[in-house]
């Protein structure tokens, strides 16, 4: 059946989800080569192909960083004495969230098929994710008998992520956005108190509640990758514009989704410095904790030491 | 000002929005007024009654039975609404009759069969006043309060209906002598409403989606088991294969029909459980039909005779195969349309449209693009399912909890061709 409307004519980013889409009808098993085997596996998610995608688009010039997410967390973990062991992209595949709420439901099911498949291999325990709809969909989509899913900040709560004081005598208001797949999605187990919680433990941090927030919280205006036009911009601005009247500094979120929008948006509405309409950072919470954490970044933080400042607009790639 | 231009402006002309409250309202009132209208419509009501009434006298005469014989015995039979107290005080004599002895002072006195009865009689209105404190639910729809449900069919019409076919249980005898014996009747009494109740309340458990696990396991195996056991019992009553080849196939192919749901909800995944079901149980219930049809085309008398062996055993090897068969299905069988269903129970507070937060964005929604509203009545040519972000704010503030997001994803999946309830896996 060929649909009348559906999703293809709307998804934004069509190459991107050809190339995960293709994926999902090679279900070889590559050899799969581990660094550290372990009952703690993390699974970084779709967030290195985000990163592609959003460097190499029209809309963002390089400014949002996905990859931090990986290095963030991995420091993270290490923090709290877990070495995980790395889902690698170079064996798993996308966790398919995307593609069933896009209506795909058979590529879906090779995905999950196949993921499941692999994870059930490799002995995995507990299933860390750090993105929030990699954790709805592996905690109610798949059905993984005998693995515990876990988002990132609740395994980090509950192992007691003690954050050293950095000494910094001015004050920082940071809000958090819910997102939906990780709260109030969740029949079982929504994140609602551990991030904050977590942004509490650091000690020049006040957390700002935005106008709407926990279960009520408005979305961050994108879900599924499905749209991207002026109507979910409109909803992005809202929600931005939430997170201005409270008085941010920072506008954290556990949800590479909707980084992905707020820092696109973000980044439109810098025209040149200090002249940004949002003036405040847009920040993954993982970001956030790893970086008031001592210590290097496990793989150089995917971070451009020489560059102090986000690019302007027009410049490709941050040259 | 806002609030007080869109008062002015909308809501001041409208019927349903007063501005002035209390007795001394001056403005139009919405609605039709009790008199004259609502009394005129009553009057005319009652009068069309009346006349019919009157009609009806005049045009029928009412029958008048044959006038008494002293000589024969009446049959004494109650009026039909209290047939099965009739039933019941008549089952009673199965109960023990014993003296209560005196307590604390009080006198002593005889438990009968008439007090049998009575409480006997009063046994599903226990159930009636026990239920608001078994099952407090919020619901008051049958299909959707599973208990409630299973213990209305099982007492109210089940047990009823067998407690009254009781009440006349010798001409019931007398007029199919192949049942057998009374007690055949009486065990009709407890064996049909159990399994209906056990069958209504799995098979409402599923249309609501309930998860069901190891619990629907049990009906049907002690099925299974009751049958076995049971068929063994008439064959080494009635002498063994040799002497009643004919009835032991019979017995093996009901047990075979029991059997199959049984092993399938115990062993076999759920959707292969169904096929499973469909293909044996199908092909077994026909083969059973179609042989008994071709014996009794052949052979009447030996029909007739497997008949006599089998059917005052019915109630077990006849009843628990169909049973089995049915709740096995109704318990494995997925609903075409799941979130339609749940969407039924939506009462139209529109607090989901307040919250959508595309409704906030899109222009043309000044009382047009209701996604909750369109895809439930399906007027959404596609726009409102696709625009939808499955950001789930309008199940937050649900005050039924209906997962709106999952209707969406079942309703996507099936423009794409793919049934996807609960994900597009097994449950």
């Amino acid at each position: 059946m060929i649909p009348e409307y559906g999703p293809g004519r709307t998804v934004p980013h069509p190459v991107l989800f050809r190339l995960l889409d293709s994926e999902a009808d090679d279900t070889t098993v590559p050899e799969i080569k581990v660094e550290h085997r372990s009952e703690y596996a993390y699974y970084p998610g779709c967030v290195d192909y985000y990163d592609q995608e959003m460097q190499f688009s029209h809309a963002n010039y390089g400014e949002t960083n996905h990859g931090i997410i990986f290095d963030s967390s991995i420091k993270l973990l290490r923090a709290v004495g877990i070495e995980p062991m790395i889902l690698d992209r170079s064996f798993m595949k996308c966790c398919g969230h995307d593609q069933l709420w896009q209506g795909k439901v058979d590529l879906f099911r090779k995905m999950r098929d196949y993921n499941a498949k692999i994870i059930k291999m490799l002995g995995v325990k507990t299933l860390i994710t750090s993105c929030a709809e990699g954790y709805r969909t592996f905690r109610l989509d798949y059905k993984l008998d005998g693995v515990r899913v876990v988002h990132i900040t609740q395994i980090l709560f509950e192992r007691g992520l003690r954050v050293p004081a950095t000494g910094d005598a001015k004050r920082i208001r940071v809000a958090y956005q819910d997102p939906c797949r990780s709260c109030r999605q969740m029949p079982v187990d929504p994140v609602y108190e551990e991030p904050r919680e977590l942004i509490r433990r650091v000690d020049n941090a006040d957390l700002v509640e935005l106008k709407t927030f926990r279960a009520d919280a408005q979305c961050c205006g994108v879900a599924q990758m499905m749209y991207c036009n002026d109507k979910t911009k409109g909803l992005t601005y809202s929600r931005m514009d939430e997170a201005r009247e409270a008085g941010a500094d920072y506008l954290l979120t556990a949800c590479p989704k909707c980084l992905t929008h707020f820092g696109c948006l973000h980044h439109e509405n810098k025209w040149r410095p200090g002249e940004e309409r949002y003036k405040y950072r847009v920040m993954d919470i993982t970001h956030f904790l790893a970086e008031r954490l001592p210590g290097p970044w496990p793989t150089g933080g995917n971070v451009d030491e020489r560059r102090k400042e986000p690019p302007l607009p027009g410049k490709k790639g941050g040259g | 000002m806002e609030v007080e231009r869109v008062r002015d402006k909308v809501f001041e002309e409208r019927p349903g929005f007063p501005t002035q409250y209390g007795p001394d309202r001056t403005d139009r009132q919405p609605g039709s007024p009790l008199v004259p209208h609502e009394t005129y419509r009553d009057l005319v009501t009652v009068l069309l009654l009346t006349a019919m009434l009157f009609f009806l006298t005049a045009a029928i005469v009412p029958s008048l039975e044959k006038p008494r014989n002293p000589a024969e015995t009446p049959f004494i039979v109650p009026d039909w609404y209290v047939l099965f107290s009739y039933g019941l005080l008549k089952l009673a004599e199965i109960l023990p009759e014993f003296d209560m002895p005196g307590v604390l002072g009080l006198p002593g006195w005889r438990v009968t069969a008439g007090f049998w009865g009575f409480v006997l009689t009063n046994v599903p209105l226990i159930y009636l006043v026990l239920l608001p404190f078994i099952d407090r639910g919020r619901e008051t729809r049958p299909a959707k309060a599973p208990l409630r449900s299973a213990v209305g069919v099982s007492f109210l019409f089940v047990w009823m209906f067998f407690a009254s076919m009781y009440s006349v249980n010798n001409l019931i005898l007398e007029k199919w002598p192949v049942i057998g014996s009374d007690d055949v009747l009486k065990a009709f009494m407890f064996v049909p409403p159990f399994l209906a109740f056990a069958g209504t309340y799995i098979g409402l458990r599923r249309l609501g989606y309930a998860p069901m696990h190891w619990w629907r396991v049990v009906p049907l195996m002690a099925a299974f088991l009751v049958t076995l056991a049971h068929s063994l019992l008439i064959l080494a009553t009635i002498g063994g294969w040799s002497q009643y080849g004919l009835v032991a196939l019979f017995l093996g192919l009901l047990t075979g029909i029991t059997f199959v749901p049984a092993f399938a909800v115990t062993w076999l995944p759920e959707k292969n459980a169904l096929r499973a079901i469909m293909a044996v149980g199908g092909s077994l219930v026909l083969f059973t039909l179609a042989l008994w049809f071709l014996l009794w085309y052949y052979d009447p008398a030996s029909t007739f005779g497997t008949m006599v062996v089998l059917v005052p055993n019915m109630h077990t090897v006849f009843a628990l195969p169909i049973f089995s068969f049915i709740t096995a299905y109704m318990s494995l069988r997925r609903p075409y349309s799941t979130y339609e269903y749940l969407l039924n129970e939506c009462y139209q507070c529109g607090k989901c449209h307040t919250v959508c937060p595309v409704t906030k964005v899109e222009d043309d929604a000044i009382g047009g693009l209701n996604l909750v509203y369109n895809s439930f009545k399906k007027q959404h040519d596609g726009v409102p399912m696709w625009t939808c972000l499955a950001c789930d704010a309008c199940s937050a503030v649900c005050p039924l909890d209906i997962k709106y997001s999952d209707y969406i994803l079942e309703e996507r999946a099936k423009v794409m061709g793919q049934p996807a309830v609960d994900g597009g896996g097994e449950e």
